[in-house]
């Protein structure tokens, strides 16, 4: 499970590039389907701005 | 629902292009983007070379903001090596080539819908359907060009998933500061910089340069790109004034095979089209976009809309530069696994002997691979 900082997030895709179950996607803002989020946590990894981390 | 001959969906520079020659081409085409306004922010370093630009488009003289003729390499213990011999690069303003290439899509008949997200895409019957929060739209031919996500091909049955060692994550910004020279494109390489990736310094103007840096997804931490990219400035260029930072990735993967399915193709960043080793896709997408485009439209004017047309696309772009970003991606996996700093200190060493008016780039990697025959020859063949 995953989320996201609206405020750090720079809307720039690299987490969804990298996302296996395309749980990623963005509208207006970041959308994270946690249903489908496997907590991988590649997408946290690559964030060039750490706008995303681990939801406990 | 609104039905066209051919949708696009992104509207970067190989989605406009795309849009471009099929509406030339006399086509009903739609062009999607997710954002207001393309070209904001910039995600590039906005460098490439002459014949990249000029072998693609003509380009407006606005679209340049300088031209340089000298590049500088910089290895991991700071061994500066000039490349006086190299062909001219060009340091593009891409805030306003994308958004002209937008306006051109549009005064030659695309409809453009900005603020346009598709959410998901499915085939119904004959149609592809893009669904997008405002309403539906449905075309023969699809093509997809939403960029380094590259999220809409996973519907279709494409696994556009990267690697972590095939995604470099990216930050950049505009920097302004005395110690930037106008007329050099500064490379630096090393752990220290940017593991697995470089530093590049692009001069704008006197005084202005687009200045980032990659990391190998496998060597990122979270936000390490900007805290490197703000170490990395600090020390180039202290008390520098830093606006527009910014951050992206690039796929530095192969090409995505296929590049067509049924009536659907895959263009730029979202078909992998960059070199895996220097991260550079605008030329690509600029040719893969236009060819797209212009292979759609003929397919549905000459009423022959299946893939063994569409495929003519994939094949003449393999020709083209396909097999060129598949030799780019062994030598990234080279010099992913030799290529560490001491064995660039070593090249550099070497080159540091040559006349400088006599380097340029295919000297260098040339170097780099040149105990190794059949990359060399891969090597070669890259700047053909």
């Amino acid at each position: 499970m995953v989320k996201v900082d609206n405020e750090k997030c720079d809307q720039c895709g690299t987490c969804v590039s990298v996302c296996p179950t395309s749980a990623l996607m963005f509208i207006q803002e970041p959308v994270i389907d946690q249903k489908t989020c496997i907590g991988c946590g590649k997408c946290i990894k690559v964030c060039p701005f750490s706008a995303l981390s681990s939801l406990k | 629902m609104s039905e066209f001959d051919i949708i696009i969906a992104g509207a970067g520079p190989a989605g406009s292009m795309a849009a471009i020659s099929a509406s030339k081409a006399g086509r009903k085409v739609c062009l999607l983007e997710r954002k207001a306004e393309v070209g904001v922010p910039v995600r590039c370093g906005e460098g490439i070379g002459r014949r990249g630009l000029l072998d693609h488009i003509d380009p407006k003289p606005e679209w340049i903001s300088n031209t340089i003729k000298k590049a500088v390499m910089v290895s991991p213990s700071g061994i500066r090596i000039e490349l006086r011999g190299t062909s001219e690069d060009f340091i593009l303003d891409r805030e306003k080539m994308d958004s002209d290439l937008v306006k051109e899509a549009i005064n030659s008949g695309v409809s453009y819908f900005a603020e346009t997200p598709v959410t998901s895409v499915k085939k119904n019957g004959e149609l592809y359907e893009c669904i997008t929060p405002k309403k539906t739209f449905s075309s023969r031919i699809l093509i997809l060009a939403d960029g380094v996500e590259s999220r809409l091909a996973r519907f279709l049955g494409w696994d556009t998933t990267l690697a972590l060692s095939d995604v470099e994550t990216c930050a950049f910004a505009r920097v302004v500061s005395p110690l930037i020279e106008k007329n050099a494109c500064i490379f630096f390489t090393g752990t220290r910089v940017a593991p697995g990736g470089y530093a590049w310094v692009f001069p704008r103007a006197v005084g202005e340069a687009n200045v980032g840096l990659g990391i190998s997804g496998n060597n990122s931490e979270p936000g390490k790109a900007k805290q490197y990219l703000e170490r990395f400035i600090e020390s180039e260029f202290p008390g520098a004034r830093i606006s527009n930072l910014h951050c992206g990735g690039v796929p530095v993967a192969r090409y995505i095979r296929p590049l067509v399915k049924d009536g659907a193709m895959l263009v730029g960043d979202a078909a992998r089209q960059v070199n895996s080793l220097s991260g550079a896709g605008l030329a690509y997408s600029l040719y893969a976009g236009k060819l797209a485009g212009k292979t759609a439209a003929d397919a549905i004017n000459g009423n022959t809309v299946n893939y063994k047309h569409l495929k003519t696309y994939e094949k003449n772009w393999h020709k083209k530069f396909g097999k060129q970003q598949l030799r780019s991606y062994s030598l990234k996996k080279f010099v992913e696994k030799y290529g560490d700093d001491s064995f660039l200190d070593r090249i550099a060493q070497s080159l540091s002997k040559e006349d400088p008016s006599k380097l340029n780039y295919l000297k260098v990697f040339t170097r780099t691979f040149s105990g190794h025959p059949l990359l060399l020859i891969k090597a070669i063949k890259l700047f053909r």
